[in-house]
């Protein structure tokens, strides 16, 4: 049965760290860049009030579940999305685009690796 | 053909087309590729209207909706696998629309989600129930024509007209990394298994039926699947297009549906957000009404029972149990929490892989001379549902793959 | 085409729709029953409709299932109650006087007749 082995510790391998990661650091970049857009089209007057509350709290609630599902709790773009987290409702679009840029960073690059 | 009735039923075909995976997939390739996936939307249609054209013209001449035929052509062992297959994808299509519906109500009320589900529920079987069949088409159809908001929005925002007409020529975006590629592929597979998915045929076609149609309504058939289906096209290629333009150049993306919205918001305020809002629950409602009913006339036509909404009710009453079943069962996968998103993935995935086993039936039935008489398939329509048929199957084949490897179009 | 003459069992007749002189829907053709003998002109003696004929035609796996969920009753249409074969069955009697509407007339019982327009 050793020959087995060395499969399951190449897909248990695979399961783990950023590249499995990479689908959720791509939901949180897209999440805080709609919390951005959301927030800028609110101050401009252009949403009801309920739509800007219930997609704030959509935002949120998928923030925490890419948040959540992550493998690696203590890297750099776990950290980035729980600064994400943080933010207040109304936080300023430039603030969470910044968040957004960064997780495109880690996005890019896990990619391309 | 009265004029009347056939505007009605190309405007019915615009508003009813898209629905809640057309949506997510449209908003998310526009994102993610630009212009570049507009091709796969316009060969979508082009097979949806060939097919559509043939399963209308199969109800029309041999009176019997394709399920019936179906059967007959493939037997009981492949029919159930067929049935079986179509019924499960068809449900979990109609679980996500039904949750679609209580996500866009949620936007526009601020309601509980779980209630909001159960209120779609009722509201559309009790549309159903009171409603005779040609009513509850034309109610939804005409409503989602609130949807045309979207198409407005993209001439409001000035989009490179060019590169978006470009992108109805087939193509591969350059530059692109291989996990890219292997994103865009997947994509492909996924737009076509929207607009293609299967309870489309089998709805248009028992809906032939429903409304007694003949030889006299052939042209009627031709016009609405190829006008109606198209002009439908371009409201979920304008989706895509705004998404291009407004949301890939921030990073958006989506990963909510409601986002979409924010397409018509963005030029228009919020009378656009509203219109975009009610037009998209009217178009993702009357979705989840013919997935619903699409099922109820699988089983129903597969088993002999008596069928259809030109009945009452009572009149077809296992037919009725069988569309109240599946609206229940579609109400306990959303409350079971899935999220949304996730089953617009499913849906596509379990769809594409039943397309083959849809279409090959209907192909047969459509070329057959002793059921289609003088009316069966001519060179072009043999021709391109030969070249459609293929295509699917390559894209059933290739579905779970490129599913897996990709995260589901994320990764 | 009529009822008469030769035919093709699995492609002209197996798995049909069948419907009744009122046009109302009355099953599928699920079975075939002949009559005949070896070397000798075999004729349809009678469609078989329900779960009752699906033995020999599935899985037996399938076939325990199917019971489970639909149990194992079966109409008899004798042959000279068939009209027409053409894409579907055409009989020459009602539906109810065949036995083949029972469970939709079961059925039919907890259906409320309200509220449709």
């Amino acid at each position: 049965m050793r020959w087995l082995l060395l499969p399951l510790l190449l897909l248990a391998a695979c399961s783990k760290g950023p590249e499995a990661d990479l689908p959720y650091i791509s939901q949180a970049r897209s999440l805080a860049a709609e919390w951005a857009l959301i927030n800028e089209q609110a101050s401009q007057g252009k949403l009801t009030p309920t739509y800007i509350e219930t997609m704030r709290k959509s935002v949120r609630e998928q923030l925490q579940t890419s948040a959540k599902a992550l493998s690696e709790p203590q890297s750099g773009y776990a950290k980035e999305i729980q600064a994400v987290l943080k933010e207040p409702d109304g936080a300023r679009p430039e603030e969470l685009r910044a968040h957004a840029a960064r997780l495109k960073q880690v996005e890019d690059s896990l990619e391309s690796a | 053909m009265n004029p009347l009735e056939l505007t009605l039923g190309i405007m019915t075909a615009v508003g009813g087309f898209v629905d809640i995976s057309e949506l997510v997939f449209a908003a998310k390739a526009g994102s993610m590729f630009g212009y570049a996936l507009i091709w796969a939307f316009v060969l979508g249609t082009i097979g949806m209207s060939v097919f559509g054209e043939m399963s209308g013209r199969v109800a029309a001449i041999a009176k019997q909706p394709v399920f019936n035929l179906m059967r007959h052509r493939l037997g009981l062992k492949l029919g159930l696998v067929t049935l079986i297959g179509s019924l499960i994808s068809t449900l979990i299509t109609c679980a996500a629309e039904v949750g679609g519906m209580a996500l866009i109500l949620n936007y526009l009320t601020g309601l509980p989600y779980p209630l909001l589900a159960v209120a779609s529920v009722i509201v559309v079987s009790a549309s159903m129930w009171v409603l005779p069949f040609k009513w509850i088409e034309r109610t939804y159809g005409l409503l989602g024509l609130m949807m045309i908001v979207f198409a407005v929005a993209v001439v409001a925002i000035h989009p490179p007209w060019a590169k978006l007409i470009g992108g109805a020529v087939p193509q591969v975006p350059s530059g692109l990394s291989s996990k890219e590629l292997l994103n865009y592929s997947y994509f492909i597979v996924a737009i076509l298994s929207a607009v293609l998915f299967p309870y489309e045929s089998y709805f248009y076609s028992s809906g032939g039926i429903e409304e007694g149609w003949g030889a006299k309504d052939l042209l009627t058939n031709r016009v609405t699947c190829t006008v109606g289906f198209g002009l439908g096209s371009l409201l979920a290629i304008s989706i895509l297009a705004a998404s291009a333009q407004l949301f890939g150049p921030l990073n958006v993306g989506p990963e909510i549906p409601g986002t979409s919205a924010l397409e018509a918001a963005i030029p228009f305020g919020r009378v656009g957000l509203m219109l975009a809002l009610l037009g998209m629950l009217f178009a993702v409602a009357g979705a989840a009404v013919e997935t619903c009913m699409s099922n109820a006339y699988a089983v129903s036509q597969f088993f002999g029972w008596e069928w259809g909404r030109h009945a009452k009710p009572w009149e077809a009453p296992r037919f009725t149990l069988a569309w109240i079943a599946v609206m229940l069962l579609a109400l306990l996968i959303v409350l079971t929490g899935v999220d949304v998103m996730s089953l617009v993935e499913y849906a596509v995935l379990f769809s594409i892989i039943v397309l083959p086993l849809t279409y090959l039936p209907l192909m047969l039935l459509a070329n057959d001379k002793s059921y289609m008489r003088e009316h069966a398939n001519k060179w072009l329509a043999k021709g391109l549902g030969w070249l459609f048929f293929v295509i699917v199957t390559c894209a059933a084949i290739a579905a779970i793959p490129l599913y897996l490897l990709t995260s589901g179009g994320s990764g | 085409m009529s009822a008469l003459g030769h035919l093709k069992i699995v492609s002209q007749l197996l798995d049909l729709p069948i419907i009744d002189k009122d046009e109302r829907s009355c099953g599928i053709v699920d079975d075939v029953e002949l009559e005949g003998r070896p070397g000798k002109e075999m004729k349809v003696a009678a469609l078989l409709v329900g779960p009752g004929a699906y033995d020999g035609r599935m899985p037996a796996w399938l076939l325990w299932l199917t019971r489970q969920i639909a149990g194992d009753r079966m109409a008899r249409v004798p042959a000279d109650q068939i009209d027409e074969i053409g894409a579907v069955v055409k009989l020459k009697s009602c539906g109810e006087d065949l036995g083949l509407h029972q469970v939709e007339d079961k059925v039919r019982a907890w259906i409320p007749r309200k509220g449709a327009l």
